[in-house]
Order: C-alpha cells, then sequence, then structure tokens
C-alpha cells in the first residue's frame, strides 16, 4: 500500500507541476491584473524606469479649486525630465505592502536607480494597523507569494491570508488604545489613547449631530488616536520597513524614505503640544533608524502648513497644490545628491 | 474549522495519521479531541452546549434503559424537552421576541423584549436532532443504550458531519465509530476522490455563483426580469452545490478514518415529483422527519384529511427546523402544499413510462425544478418584502435595462454541476469513478484539479447550512 501511495503521490506532483505551467500561461497574468494590477504595472514599467515611487492617497488625490493638478511624483519629476520616474499608488497603503510590490521587481532585469517610499505617520498607528481594509490590501497580495502561482490561487480560494472580520480588527484596534502605554520623558496625566481620547469624547458625546462644538472635539479625538503613539520596533510597520530597507541594501539600490508631511498646527492648536512632542519624536525615531547605508528620510513632517491639506475636518495627507510643491520639491532636493547631473531647477 | 479552509487542508492528515498510529482502545480520545478542536475554532465557548447535550443524552438513555412503565417515557419527554430548550433558547429566542412585539403591538400594547444578544452556536440544529434520534431510539428498544461516555460523546461530535450532517443514526455511526480500522488504499482513494470533488462543487460551482446571486437579491428590482430569473434558477443550484460540496467532503474525510456516513444527496434536481426531491435531498433530515415526527402523528395509514394535516406538519416544522424566521415556514408548507397537490392529482396522470429518459420524463424533471427553485425564494429572501420583490422583479422588469453582471464562470459551472447530475444519477462519485479506467479517472481528477485551483471563488462564504 505504502508502495502504491508514493506513486500517486508522485504523479500528482508531476500533475500539479504541468497545471501549474498551464495556469501560468493561461490565466496567472489576468487574476494578477484582476488583483494587484501595481504588480503587473511594476512589471510592465520596470524596463524604462529610473526611478519607482511607491505612495498612497496622497499621490492621488488633488483640490478641486486646484489649478495645478500634478501630483507629488510629477512634481518631483519636473526636476529631473531626463529621468522616468513610474509612480505607483493605492489608497490605504503602508509599508507591508509596499514591501511586497518591491520584491516583485525583478533585480536582474533592468534595475531601478532609487526606489522612493511614501509613508505617512498615521500608517504606523493602531487604526491604520487594524484598519477594515486592511483585508483587501492582504488579499491583493496572495498571488505574489513566494510559492508556486497555482497554490498561490488556491490559497486565494481558501482565504489562506489575513482575513480577519472588520468585528476582529476593530476589537484589536480598541485593545490596542486600551492597553499601549504612551511613554512621555514628562509627567502626564494620560497613560493610554483610550484615557486621552475619552477626556476630550465625553465633553462632546452629548452634543447634537452637527453641532460646530461637537465636530471640534470629534476631529480633536481623530488626532489622538491618529498620532499617540510611540515608535519602537515591535511596531510591525517599522518590520516591514526594516525589510524594504535590508532588500534596498541588499540590492544596492538607494532607498529614499519620503515621510508625508502631518498638520502639526491643527494637532498644535486642537490637543496640545504633548501630541505635537509625540509626532517629532516618532518623526527623529524614523531619521534615525533609517538614515544610514544607502537610505534617505526626506523629512515633510512639518513643512506644509494647516490651511494646505484639503480635508479640514479630518487627519489625512492630501495636501492643496502648494503643499504638494512643497513635498515634490523637497523630495527633489533629497535626489540631488544621486542624481545630481539630472538636476534641472523647476520653480 | 471551516473544510475549505487550509486550516482544514493541515488539520485532516494530522488527524489520519495520529488515527491509525494509536492502538484502538485510544483513538476515540483522539477524534473526541480532534472534534472538539475543530469545533472550537468556531467559537470555543460553546463546546459547553455540546458537552450539556451529550451529557444530557448519554444519562437519559441509561435512565430510559432501566426504568419500566411510564418512567421510561418520563425520562424521555425530560431528555427532549432540555435538547428542544436549548435548541429554543439559541435559536428561536430573539424570534418569539420579535414575535411577541407584533402581536402585542396588534392589541396597541406595548412588548419590551429582552436583549440577550443570542449568537446561534453553528449547526446546533443538526446535533440536537442526532442526539434526540438516539434516546428515541433507546426508548423504542432498537438501540441498546451506550454505556461507554467518550464513544456517545464522539457520535455526537464525530468532527466529519457534526456541524451540518449528514444527521447520523447511533446504529450507524456509533457502531462504526466503535470498529477498529485498519489502513486501507481503497478507503484513502475514496475518501481522496470525495474529498476533491466535495471541494471542487462547493468551491468552484457554489463560491462562483453566489456573489451572482447575491447582487440581484440585494436589491432585485434594479435587474431585468431575465437577470432575476436566471439568479433564482442559479440559487438552486448553488445551495446544491454548497451543501451537496459539503456534504461530500465528510463523507470523505470519514472515510479516510475507515468510517462510512450516510449519502444525503442523490441527484436531487433529476426528480420526478416534489415527492421524489424530498426522497433525494438532505436524506438525514427527510429520514429523520419521517421517522420522529410523521409516523408518529400517524402517517399515510390514516383517512387524508388527517395524512394532509400529517404532512402539513411535517414540512411546517422541517421549514422552522430550518431557520427561526416566518419565509421559512412559508417555504415548508409549500413544499408540503406542492406535495398534497401532486398526491390529490396523481391519478390523473397515470400513464406507464418505460425510458428513464423520455421526453415526458425530462418535462416532469423540468417541471419539478423550476417548482423547487421559486419556492426557494422564501429561503434565500431575508423576508417577505425581498421575496416580493423577487416576485415583482420577476413578472414586472421586462424593461429594465439588462445590467452587465460578470457571469461567466456561474454559467459555466453551473452547465457542468448538471452534467455531474447526469453522470452521477443513482449512485455516488467515488464508486461510479471506480468503474472507469485508470486514464479516464486521472483524466477526471486533472480537470477537477485545475477547476478547483485555479477558477474556485476568492470571496468568503461559509457553508450555507451552517447557519442552521
Amino acid at each position: 500500500m505504502t508502495k502504491k501511495i508514493i506513486i500517486k503521490i508522485l504523479i500528482l506532483v508531476i500533475v500539479l507541476t504541468g497545471l501549474n505551467f498551464i495556469y501560468n500561461l493561461t490565466q496567472y497574468k489576468h487574476d494578477l491584473k484582476d488583483r494587484c494590477k501595481e504588480i503587473v504595472d511594476i512589471k510592465e514599467k520596470q524596463d524604462s524606469t529610473d526611478i519607482f515611487y511607491f505612495a498612497e492617497s496622497s499621490n492621488l488625490t488633488v483640490r478641486d479649486e486646484d489649478s495645478i493638478k500634478n501630483s507629488i511624483s510629477e512634481i518631483t519629476g519636473f526636476f529631473y525630465p531626463s529621468l522616468k520616474i513610474t509612480s505607483i499608488d493605492k489608497p490605504a497603503t503602508h509599508a507591508g505592502i509596499y514591501k511586497v510590490w518591491l520584491k516583485s521587481i525583478n533585480v536582474n532585469l533592468n534595475k531601478p536607480k532609487a526606489i522612493i517610499v511614501t509613508l505617512n505617520m498615521r500608517s504606523f498607528d493602531a487604526a491604520w494597523i487594524h484598519s477594515k481594509l486592511e483585508t483587501q490590501l492582504q488579499e491583493s497580495v496572495v498571488l505574489v507569494q513566494p510559492y508556486p502561482n497555482i497554490f498561490n490561487r488556491f490559497l486565494l480560494s481558501l482565504q489562506a491570508f489575513d482575513n480577519k472580520t472588520e468585528e476582529q480588527r476593530e476589537q484589536e484596534m480598541l485593545d490596542d488604545w486600551k492597553n499601549v502605554q504612551l511613554v512621555f520623558p514628562f509627567d502626564f496625566k494620560y497613560k493610554t489613547v483610550r484615557d486621552w481620547d475619552v477626556s476630550y469624547g465625553q465633553y462632546g458625546w452629548d452634543l447634537p449631530e452637527g453641532d460646530p462644538k461637537k465636530n471640534k472635539i470629534l476631529l480633536t479625538c481623530h488626532y489622538i488616536k491618529g498620532y499617540a503613539f510611540n515608535l519602537n520596533e515591535n511596531n510591525p510597520r517599522i518590520k516591514d520597513f526594516d525589510e524594504i530597507a535590508k532588500w534596498c541594501h541588499q540590492n544596492k539600490i538607494n532607498l529614499y524614505l519620503n515621510l508625508l508631511a502631518e498638520n502639526i498646527e491643527y494637532a498644535d492648536s486642537l490637543v496640545g503640544k504633548e501630541l505635537v512632542f509625540l509626532m517629532k519624536q516618532n518623526r527623529d525615531y524614523l531619521v534615525k533608524r533609517y538614515s544610514k547605508n544607502n537610505c534617505v528620510v526626506v523629512d515633510n513632517l512639518d513643512n506644509v502648513n494647516g490651511l494646505e491639506f484639503i480635508d479640514q475636518t479630518w487627519t489625512t495627507e492630501h495636501y492643496g497644490y502648494r503643499g504638494r510643491m512643497i513635498i515634490g520639491r523637497n523630495l527633489a532636493d533629497s535626489l540631488k545628491k544621486q542624481f545630481s547631473k539630472q538636476y534641472k531647477k523647476a520653480y | 474549522m471551516l473544510f475549505n479552509s487550509l486550516h482544514f487542508l493541515i488539520f485532516l492528515p494530522i488527524v489520519i495519521g495520529l488515527y491509525y498510529l494509536l492502538p484502538q482502545k485510544f483513538r476515540w480520545i483522539w477524534i473526541f479531541f480532534a472534534s472538539c478542536y475543530f469545533y472550537m475554532v468556531f467559537v470555543p465557548k460553546y463546546i459547553l452546549i455540546l458537552f450539556l447535550i451529550i451529557l444530557i443524552d448519554y444519562f437519559s438513555a441509561l435512565a430510559i434503559e432501566r426504568a419500566i412503565g411510564r418512567l421510561k417515557l418520563f425520562y424521555l419527554v425530560a431528555s427532549l424537552t432540555a435538547n428542544i430548550s436549548l435548541l429554543a433558547f439559541f435559536k428561536y429566542f430573539n424570534f418569539f421576541n420579535e414575535n411577541l412585539v407584533s402581536v402585542f403591538s396588534l392589541f396597541g400594547k406595548e412588548f419590551h423584549p429582552i436583549n440577550l444578544s443570542i449568537i446561534l452556536p453553528i449547526g446546533l440544529s443538526f446535533h440536537t436532532f442526532q442526539s434526540m434520534s438516539y434516546t428515541i431510539e433507546v426508548y423504542r428498544g432498537k438501540q441498546k443504550a451506550e454505556r461507554h461516555l467518550g464513544y456517545f460523546a464522539n457520535y455526537v461530535l464525530f468532527f466529519p458531519q457534526m456541524v451540518a450532517g449528514p444527521i447520523e443514526r447511533y446504529e450507524t455511526l456509533g457502531n462504526e465509530l466503535k470498529t477498529s480500522h485498519k489502513p486501507l488504499y481503497q478507503n484513502f482513494s475514496d475518501g481522496f476522490k470525495l474529498i476533491l470533488f466535495g471541494l471542487f462543487v462547493k468551491m468552484a460551482v457554489a463560491d462562483n455563483i453566489a456573489p451572482y446571486v447575491n447582487q440581484i437579491y440585494a436589491e432585485p428590482l434594479k435587474y431585468n426580469s431575465l437577470q432575476v430569473l436566471l439568479s433564482v434558477f442559479l440559487f438552486s443550484f448553488q445551495i446544491y452545490a454548497d451543501f451537496f460540496g459539503y456534504s461530500t467532503i465528510a463523507l470523505g474525510s470519514a472515510k479516510l478514518l475507515g468510517i462510512n456516513i450516510m449519502d444525503n444527496f442523490k441527484t436531487p434536481y433529476l426528480s420526478k415529483s416534489v415527492s421524489e426531491f424530498w426522497s433525494r435531498w438532505h436524506i438525514s433530515l427527510s429520514t429523520w422527519f419521517r421517522d420522529y415526527l410523521y409516523i408518529p402523528l400517524g402517517g399515510n395509514r390514516v383517512a387524508i384529511p388527517r395524512w394532509s394535516l400529517n404532512i402539513l406538519i411535517v414540512f411546517i416544522v422541517s421549514g422552522f427546523w430550518h431557520g427561526a424566521n416566518w419565509t421559512f415556514v412559508v417555504w415548508g408548507a409549500l413544499h408540503g402544499l406542492m406535495l398534497l397537490l401532486e398526491r390529490y392529482f396523481s391519478s390523473w396522470f397515470k400513464f406507464e413510462i418505460k425510458n428513464e429518459w423520455s421526453f415526458l420524463n425530462i418535462l416532469l424533471v423540468l417541471k419539478t425544478f423550476i417548482i423547487t427553485s421559486f419556492i426557494w425564494i422564501f429561503f434565500r429572501a431575508e423576508n417577505f418584502q425581498k421575496a416580493k420583490e423577487m416576485f415583482n422583479a420577476i413578472f414586472n422588469n421586462q424593461s429594465v435595462e439588462l445590467v452587465s453582471l460578470d457571469i461567466l464562470y456561474a454559467l459555466l459551472f453551473t452547465g457542468l454541476i448538471i452534467l455531474f447530475d447526469f453522470f452521477l444519477y443513482n449512485t455516488r462519485f467515488d464508486s461510479k469513478l471506480n468503474t472507469f479506467k485508470t486514464p479516464f479517472r486521472w483524466a477526471f481528477y486533472i480537470v477537477l484539479l485545475f477547476c478547483l485551483m485555479t477558477m474556485s471563488g476568492t470571496q468568503k462564504f461559509t457553508f450555507i447550512y451552517f447557519q442552521f
């Protein structure tokens, strides 16, 4: 019986290898395009690309009344007309997804000269880590796992990826807010996000919907939930970015961490200096951790003033054209060291 | 744990491997733990409800066997009451609450329901019915009470069929679980065939149809009559593939352990009448109702009006068993009515058809399919308003523009499942395939594997019958 079973298993392995070959020939590209067109784009555009620009919605959003509608990556490109900067962007993306995109670059072909990875501070917070969009993001990268493609496709059908329900994710987020201790080098009465949030929120919950005072309190609470955390090596996004940095270092590709601007002005006026302290402390952590080897941190954290943010009632990194121009130029300046010959002053 | 999960595909080989490595006297312990783990992957604390059912029925059966006279009946009634109370509490509490609100409001009174936010434990209806059948059989003297609590627990908990059946009798599954099974090549071969086919039917057929059906049922009035009508027919295949797929995987998983469980489906959509449909659809539930409700009510050995009432009672209870919603009751009642109409008018159509697939028989099959499909609307719609919208859309939306919907795979696999039904008519996948030569069999496996691995649905759909 054992011999018979071993023979059958061997035949099965041969059959699966054949089926994998047929799948790659017939359906794989179509499936990949359906679920992760960004990776198809990377593969298709790699040959003609000098710099890849990975981004979330900051590179996709413009203000309706903006006279200049160019994205940040396009604006940076104005300074390097001879370089081809290819932007690959998708809303809500974070380092965990960029990491997968990055690994789909074939380093044996025409290697990009640099990779710009756009990150915003909130992508390190509990709300983003446990966002309900995460399931969709995780699903989008199943097909490029390091297994045979037919097996990846089967895993997709089996839902064998991080596909927690929205309720589970929300609970994890609430747990983090409740349990993770905030550390300050000075005395501060709130030790967790939850305590801090409740201290403001309790004065607004009973107010009627649409009341300006309530709106202000809600916005204040968003700022607390979005930025009140201490970055450290246990943060999953730090681990993801560590992998990105390592991959770029190993493959000798220069990496630029484009740290986006946050609305420091509003954080200060709505919440106070303690929150601004945390934001800046986290920025310093990123700068210190990643400004080494072939990685450059482009620090835009407090470069854009409050009114240049498109969303005035929410925490986002969507900028009016002045904001985009500031970030685009700052990024272009950082690239100058590597691409001094190609640099041309644009404005 | 879901059968269509990576978790199960890892769990099953481990369970089988250790099962055959262990001496027979320890195997029940392994099956017990494996089954508990399988169930606890869903909601761990609900295993306590199962333990409670096991303890109630284990001790009730012992008491019934020892008792004499009316005491026997007392223990049986106590056991059944406990089982039904558990089911009623978890499954029907909210339903009764909501209905009390409506009844009170009819009389202009206000009723404040008690909010308990109960979640129905997965498969509760299945294991209570299975366990109840055991105590009833002991009461009838057809089954000896099991002395070994572990074996009895495994009868209720046996993981391949614990959450969605087939609803087994102790006489068969209980004895199978006690028997020492050797690892036989034929069992492995048949088990894998069944699992492969079951996964294909669930993941490639049901899960590819589900998105289309869900989309139409969400807002039927937005779609053209033809598209809505198609969704009604497709749902018939979706629920069939979903439940048949589950049952086939259950059968295959048990077979790998050397254990035979009953067939729950026999190509139901090739039935020529509604009564035949019920002898081919969810067979273990139909026979349960036949043995423990229909026959005790008098079966067909009563006058026609009483018999008609018996049929209606059985089907209404069956509908209610499926879900705590009036739509399920109507679904059951309509099946009962159709069955009665068939019987009343059967004398009008007494003619002999020799050829199984004659034109007339095909028409009868189509008639039965159309009837059952339309009745499924009440099963699928979450309320009467939605069912009404479905009927409205079917009969009034001819002029609504056709909306472009992704339906290629749904149609392709529906076609395939129809072909399979003809292929498997009155037989089972493993035994049918065993009649063919190796190259044909392997060609079959290759096609199934390819469809399963590369064309299965990619959205998360649990088995429909898990909710019952």
